[in-house]
């Protein structure tokens, strides 16, 4: 409790991170695309397409290394005996506690490309909340769901 | 033990054709409007009327016929409920998952002794299925259904050599609003806003029938100031309105009264349409008192249960006001009375005098940007945006005066204000999460948001206190740690 959460996420998170973030650029990079070539066509000033351009190429920046790198770096967590600690954040840093004897279940979810990478997300829901541990190696992230639903099982209280 | 298929009153048919009218009214009166300015001759004069009456006579065959499919029997220790016509669809509810009962009377339901049942399960968000509603049983039967499942649950749950006593139910009446609450009430409610939004709606359908603007002109010809006669009338408007309000306010809290059991708080209001809402004690998960500025400098304020059940049926059945309005002095005692197990403090730690700053400009931010692009296009006028954005820096000065918290040893106590200002009781073993956000800004000052989210219907109801000092977020966690 009190240095904070001791668990980092799997370094394989950056990748599907950076995946996500290339589809996001993508479309931008659309936009942008679709801009200059207006500009282009209707002879618009030059400047519309550098500015285009160069928010694009920022925008990639941001989404592909930065907030991946700041998001890994920041997400941390524990499941100990009585609770689940989280703390995540790239520009308000969230921590969050989740006694053991609230949560109602867990599930481990896994897209396409999370497989391909070997990974899984877990939730964890109680009665009125959802949290999410976001890329944790699938063996990892399945010890930990069946370990939970174990140690959630404790108490059985009125929601 | 009743295991016979029943009916519902046939008045429930009658009761399914009014709900499906009133969901169609706009389309109605659409259809009656556009019908009041066409001019075409024959047949095609009577088209929309004739469409009308068929609509509702189908509308009418088909409460009849959901009526006469609709049967619901005790049976094995469940509700179950069997309805439809093509697709017959079976819901059957085990006693031990229903919560509570919650009766309610309308007009159409009084002179034939009826009450409609809705059925409250836990209400998790996959058994959402097993809500029921029984539209319209004789009043007897519904206590006798009442009393068939509670005995049974009580049977079922408690161990079978345990003898099942008749213990008398505690019956205690602990709060009724008189006629005085329930005018401040009305007075000091929002309502007359609601009203006066609804009159202007309803007027403006009337535009092409009344010749306003004939009516204008007439009149200017008599009066000259013509914005006196608007100040009059909007004057007269508004006065109805409240008027109106104040009606509305009487028919839906009048008889409001509150008894205890010994597992339940039941609620009785309603003069026309009365209802009862039965709330277990168990399912309360935080206790909220709230002040709206005007209520809170006459010294009243309302007092809401957050509660865990809550079906998709009854909306208001998550938040329920316990007083709509009691005189804040009053509170303390009441609220003892009904939970001995909840401290009501009234004595909280206060925010840190270096978050005064953050607070006004929060508050005050949400006014600077609209009032920059009004000035630009509208120089100098838009500058009257400043009073609006002094406004909001002094409420922000409010929200920080307002902002406290307090624990003790199984309770977090909360204090804050968003306009109206909240002060919540929350238990530690209600509370589902908890939360400690810190922006860059804060984290700079040592400052922390701190949020708790407790169950409250089918999603939750987070409270959130921003900027408290870093050291007194850190108490809290270690109080809400289940860890050593």
């Amino acid at each position: 409790m009190k240095d904070g959460p001791r668990n980092r996420i799997s370094p394989k998170a950056l990748s599907v991170w950076r995946i996500y973030g290339g589809i996001e650029t993508l479309i931008a990079l659309v936009v942008a695309g679709g801009v200059i070539t207006l500009t282009v066509l209707f002879d618009w000033p030059v400047w519309i397409s550098v500015v285009a351009g160069v928010a694009a190429v920022i925008l990639a920046y941001i989404q592909i290394k930065l907030v991946p790198d700041v998001r890994w770096k920041r997400w941390r967590y524990e499941v100990r005996e009585q609770e689940i600690e989280l703390q995540r954040g790239i520009f308000i840093i969230k921590r969050t506690l989740v006694p053991m004897v609230r949560v109602q279940h867990v599930d481990t979810v896994q897209g396409p490309i999370l497989k391909k990478y070997g990974l899984s997300t877990i939730t964890i829901s109680t009665a009125a909340t959802v949290h999410e541990i976001p890329a944790l190696d699938t063996e990892e992230a399945d010890g930990l769901r069946d370990s939970i639903s174990q140690l959630a099982r404790v108490a059985e209280d009125d929601v | 033990m009743m295991s016979e298929y029943k009916r519902l009153h046939p008045i429930s048919a009658i009761v399914n054709f009014m709900k499906q009218v009133k969901e169609m009214i706009i389309p109605i009166v659409v259809l009656l409007f556009v019908n009041g300015s066409g001019s075409g001759g024959g047949f095609w004069r009577y088209m929309p009327v004739i469409s009308m009456v068929t609509v509702l006579v189908l509308v009418l065959g088909a409460g009849i016929i959901k009526w006469m499919r609709f049967t619901y029997r005790l049976e094995d220790g469940e509700l179950r409920i069997e309805h439809g016509l093509f697709v017959k669809k079976k819901r059957y509810i085990p006693y031990d998952r229903i919560q509570s009962l919650n009766f309610s009377e309308g007009i159409l339901h009084r002179p034939f002794g009826l009450v409609k049942v809705k059925v409250e399960t836990a209400g998790s968000s996959s058994d959402k299925k097993s809500e029921a509603e029984l539209t319209a049983i004789l009043k007897e039967e519904a206590i006798q259904i009442e009393k068939t499942i509670f005995k049974e649950k009580e049977r079922l749950s408690e161990s079978p050599e345990a003898v099942v006593e008749e213990k008398p139910d505690r019956q205690e009446e602990i709060f009724k609003m008189s006629g005085k609450d329930l005018l401040m009430l009305g007075l000091t409610s929002g309502g007359v806003w609601v009203i006066l939004s609804g009159v202007g709606a309803f007027l403006s359908q009337f535009d092409d029938f009344i010749p306003f603007e004939e009516i204008y002109e007439g009149a200017s010809g008599y009066i000259r100031g013509g914005v006196l006669i608007i100040g009059i009338l909007a004057f007269v408007g508004l006065f109805i309105a409240w008027l109106l309000s104040l009606v509305w306010t009487f028919v839906v809290y009048g008889d409001f009264r509150i008894r205890l059991t010994d597992e339940n708080i039941i609620i009785n209001r309603g003069l026309l349409e009365k209802k009862q809402v039965t709330v277990p004690f168990k399912r309360v998960q935080g206790i909220r008192i709230i002040e709206n500025p005007v209520r809170q400098l006459l010294g009243y304020c309302s007092v809401q249960i957050e509660n865990a059940g809550g079906s998709a049926l009854e909306k208001d059945s998550s938040s329920i006001k316990l007083f709509p309005i009691v005189r804040k002095r009053e509170v303390e005692n009441l609220l003892a009375e009904i939970f001995p197990d909840y401290s009501v403090e009234t004595e909280f730690n206060r925010l840190p005098v270096r978050s005064i700053r953050k607070y006004m400009i929060r508050a005050a931010a949400v006014g600077v940007i609209p009032t920059v692009v009004v000035s630009i296009f509208l120089w100098p006028y838009g500058m009257w945006g400043l009073i609006l954005v002094a406004l909001l820096a002094f409420l922000g000065y409010r929200q920080h005066r307002s902002g406290g918290w307090k624990l003790s040893e199984s309770q977090l106590s909360l204090q804050y204000r968003t306009f109206s200002k909240s002060t919540v009781f929350l238990k530690k073993n209600r509370i589902q999460s908890l939360d400690r956000q810190e922006t860059w800004f804060q984290s700079r000052m040592d400052l922390s948001t701190l949020r708790t989210t407790v169950k409250s219907g089918d999603a939750g109801y987070k409270s959130t206190l921003r900027d408290l000092e870093q050291k007194d977020m850190k108490q809290i966690e270690m109080w809400y740690s289940y860890e050593e």
